[in-house]
Formats: structure tokens, sequence, C-alpha cells
């Protein structure tokens, strides 16, 4: 038997004991059946609100994830490669980075109020951490035959930015962006789910308050899918970008 | 600065030449601690200069604030002061605190006993991968309204929402530790014929640990934004109610208290597990490993 047919059954085995549990009665009446959640998952492919409600939390969870890539990468290159701001900043960066924001969010609704900006800007300032630590992890650990050489042929700032730090804290920084678009999407649905904010999180709220427990499911089904697709497409784009990377230490 | 000044010599004191070298080393000693304590002071300085700035513009900017949603944080600390000594923030804390750490543990022996069994078995970690994966990846968030609307707002939904989010990174660690055992390690507990029970005890528990605690640190996190979102989302206790109760009564400055609160709770039990995790792998830091 091969590993996908191996795979299948397992996934299988799984709806079974789902059902069987559903069946005995030991978890609460309203928890739905194989079925149900399978009808569910049907509907919502030919939904429009559910479309609607999935392309805005995936541009929030993008918008602000670019904002915390773009922001992170070049406030760490600087705070990396200059020893004086990397100390200063330690103590800073690592409250920051064990903050739960989340926590945040009716300090945030009140002064931003329930809106898309709103999420953008939880959603960017929790992925900002990920990328921010790796980046300047990777911009210290330059080598220094590297850097004594780049003095001694006096490369120009500029181009030792692009050409040599960049490069050499790429493999760092691919970590941070991966780390973080998974963190996008959860914090984006959970700004939802905390605020009514239009999007997926908002959607399951809703239908666990009318006793849609089917679609709350099958939207959480979604939820989960979108994530593990956007893990497997990174994992196998930083594979690509960073081959080079892998050939060197192997 | 320092560097300069450990760099040159000591002028030679008046003496005999067999004195000489004592007083050298004697002023070379001095010079050294005088130079280390600057140079100590110098960074505990660079450490926190920020921090102080930071602390003080808040507190000049906001101090005559007339948005009521931005109060000074002088408010802010007082409220944090006045419910830190009457015991609302300290109960409530605790309750969190509980919750916390009973999902963590229940996480932590789930993916440890699930991590080892899969990383010793290859196909059936192979089978189940895709599911882990997919589990790893809903948005914890999301499942607080169904396990509190399913289980009501009570302390038991909140700890197994806790150890559901943090097991994943606990497994998966723990798999990846279990890969890691030299392969020499596994082929003598083979030919010794060590019995299951304390290879598993022995030999492969304390060579995937470091990996596992590390999995630890990535769920430390991720069960207190779970722990703050559950009672944010539904609760009559705890840190997130607290939050959340202000918001809803207009305690603006409770609000902003109970927010940074959990924020510096966060810090401190990250600290804290540092220094745990120093402690428990102490053998494997002094190995000089990486």
């Amino acid at each position: 038997m091969g590993l996908t047919s191996q795979r299948l059954l397992a996934v299988a085995a799984l709806l079974a004991v789902w059902q069987l549990v559903i069946w005995s009665g030991s978890l609460p009446s309203m928890t739905p059946g194989v079925p149900a959640i399978v009808t569910a998952i049907a509907n919502a492919f030919t939904s429009a609100l559910f479309w609607t409600s999935l392309a805005q939390t995936m541009t929030a969870a993008v918008t602000g994830w670019v904002i915390a890539v773009t922001a992170g990468t070049v406030l760490g290159l600087v705070i990396g490669s200059v020893p004086m701001l990397d100390r200063s900043t330690s103590i800073l960066i690592d409250f920051g980075r064990s903050f739960p924001v989340l926590a945040l969010m009716p300090v945030v609704i009140m002064l931003l109020g329930a809106t898309a900006q709103m999420e953008i800007f939880v959603v960017s300032l929790s992925c900002l951490w990920p990328v921010l630590v790796q980046t300047i992890y990777g911009a210290r650990r330059m080598d220094a035959s590297v850097v004594d050489t780049a003095r001694t042929f006096q490369i120009p700032r500029l181009l030792w930015f692009r050409r040599i730090l960049l490069p050499s804290a790429t493999p760092f920084i691919s970590t941070g962006i991966r780390i973080s678009a998974s963190i996008a999407i959860l914090v984006s649905v959970g700004v939802e789910v905390l605020s009514q904010t239009p999007g997926i999180g908002r959607q399951i709220t809703l239908a666990q308050q009318a006793q849609r427990w089917d679609q709350a499911f099958a939207y959480l089904f979604f939820a989960g899918l979108v994530g593990w697709g956007i893990a497997g497409l990174l994992n196998l784009a930083e594979g690509k970008i960073l081959k080079w990377n892998r050939q060197a230490n192997d | 600065m320092t560097e300069t000044a450990l760099r040159t010599p000591p002028k030679p004191g008046p003496g005999t030449v067999s004195t000489k070298n004592a007083s050298v080393r004697q002023a070379g000693g001095t010079f050294r601690e005088r130079s280390r304590f600057a140079k100590a002071l110098l960074n505990v300085l660079q450490r926190t200069w920020l921090i102080a700035l930071v602390f003080a513009i808040w507190w000049t900017a906001s101090a005559n604030s007339t948005n009521i949603f931005i109060p000074s944080l002088e408010d802010i600390l007082l409220s944090l002061r006045r419910d830190l000594s009457n015991g609302v923030i300290g109960s409530g804390a605790s309750y969190s605190l509980t919750n916390l750490g009973a999902g963590l543990l229940l996480a932590v022996v789930v993916g440890i006993a699930g991590g080892l069994v899969l990383g010793e078995t290859r196909r059936l970690r192979e089978i189940v991968d895709p599911v882990i994966h997919f589990f790893r990846s809903v948005p914890q968030a999301a499942l607080v309204p169904l396990i509190i609307g399913a289980f009501g707002i009570g302390q038991g939904p909140k700890i197994y929402t806790i150890a559901f989010a943090c097991m994943w990174p606990v497994l998966l660690n723990t798999i990846d530790g279990v890969l890691g055992v030299e392969p020499t390690i596994r082929k003598f507990s083979k030919v010794y014929r060590i019995p299951a029970g304390l290879h598993f005890r022995r030999v492969v528990l304390p060579a995937a640990l470091p990996q596992i605690v590390a999995g630890i640190r990535v769920a430390l996190p991720i069960g207190i934004t779970v722990m703050v979102v559950s009672e944010l989302f539904a609760a009559n206790k705890g840190l997130g109610f607290y939050i959340l109760n202000s918001s809803a009564t207009f305690q603006v400055p409770e609000t902003w208290a109970g927010a940074l609160l959990v924020g510096v709770i966060g810090y401190i039990l990250s600290l804290l597990f540092i220094v745990f995790e120093r402690r428990i792998l102490s053998w494997y830091f002094k190995s000089g490993a990486k």
C-alpha cells in the first residue's frame, strides 16, 4: 500500500473517530458530525460571503506582513551591523517580541476603531519581531575576514549593504519571513474574532453565535488550509532561493 | 576608550628591582578592575538608555493629553498600582497564570510523548505528517469562540485551548530532536539490548532535550496569547477579563494598565524561561554545543 493511500486512510480513521465521539454523545450536542461539516465546506465554495471574507482576511494579513518584512529587514540590518545600536535596543526588542500583541486589542480598538487599518497595524506589529530578530542575528554573524576584505577594498557603504550584508543575512531573514507569514494569518483571524472586523474570524464567531456550528467548522477548516498552504509555499520558495546556501553548507 | 587604557602599560612605580614586578602587577590589577567596572557601567548604560528615553518621552508627551483614549502614563501607572495593591490584578493574574501553567504542562506531556513515539517510528510519522501540519496551521485564536461556545466560559475549556495551541511546537520539536539522535548511540542502545522504556528515558529523551526545550520556548508566547485571547473573548475572571471589563466600562487608564501588565508578564516569563533553560540544559551548554 502506497504512502498516499495510507495517509488518506489515516485521515479517514480520524474522521471516523470524530463521528464515533459525536454518536457516543460525549461531546456537547451542537458539535456537528462529519457529513454536516463536509456539506458546509462544499457550500462555502459557492458562497460569495465566504470568498469575500477570505479575501478581507488575506488582504489584511498580506499587507501587514509586507509592511513588517520591509521594516523588520531594514531596521534589523542597521541594528545588527552597528554593535552600539544592537546593545542599546536589545532590551526593547526582547520586550517587544515577548509582548502578546493581541492583549493590546482593546487599547488599539479605542485608538483606531474596529477597522481594516487597525487589523493591518496589529498584524504588522506582531510580524515585525520575528523578522527583526532574525535579521539582527543574520547581520551580526558577518565573517570577520569578509568585513576586513570589504574595508580593504573600500567598498562603498550602499554596495556593502546590498551585496555583502544582505546576502549573508538572507538565510536568517528568510526564516523570519517564513515564521511571520504564519503569524500574519493567526493574528489577522484573531483580530477578527476579538474585534469583529470583517473577515474569516468574524464569520466563525457569527456562525457560532447563530448556532451554525457546521459553518463555523468549515470556516475553521479553510483557515487552517490557508495557513498550511502558505507555510508549504514559503518552505518551497525558501528551498529554491537559498539553494546556494544549502550547497555551501553541504 | 577602556580598550586603550588597558593596552597602555602601567608605569613602573618606584622601588627596588625585586618589588618592581609586584608593584606593576598590582597597578595592572587595579587598572583592570577599574576599567572592568567602567566597562560594566558603560554596558548597563548602553542597554538601558533607550528604555529610559522611551519612558521619558511617553511620560511627557502624554502628560497633558486631552484625548480621553490616551491617558497620561502617570494615570496608567497610578491605576496599575492601586489595582495591584488592592488585589484585583493579583487574583486575576493568578487565575490566568494557573490556566497557562496547566495548559502548557498538558501540551508538554502530550507533545513529548507523541513526539517520542512519532520520532521513533518512521512509517507512522510519514503517514500522519500532513495531518499534524494541518492542525498546526489552524489559527488558534479562531478555536476560542468554538471551544468556549461549546464548553462554556469555565476554566477547563480555556486550559484545553491553551494546551491544543501549545502542543504543536513541542510535538514537532520533539520529533526533530529524536531524529537528531546520533546513529552510533542508537546502534549502541540496540546492540546492548537496552529495554524500550530505558532506551526512551535514558537515551532518546536526554539527547532530544535541547530541541524539546526549544519547542517549549516557542510554545510559551503562543500560550500567553491564547490565554489572553480566551479571556478577552469571554470570561468572568483573569487578566484578559480585567482588560476587557475596564474597556467596556470606559476605564481607559485601567485598560492600558492591563495590556501593559500582560506585556510585562510575558517578558518576565520569557526571561524566567531562559534561566530555567540554562539550568536544565547546563550539561548541554557546558559541552559547548551550539
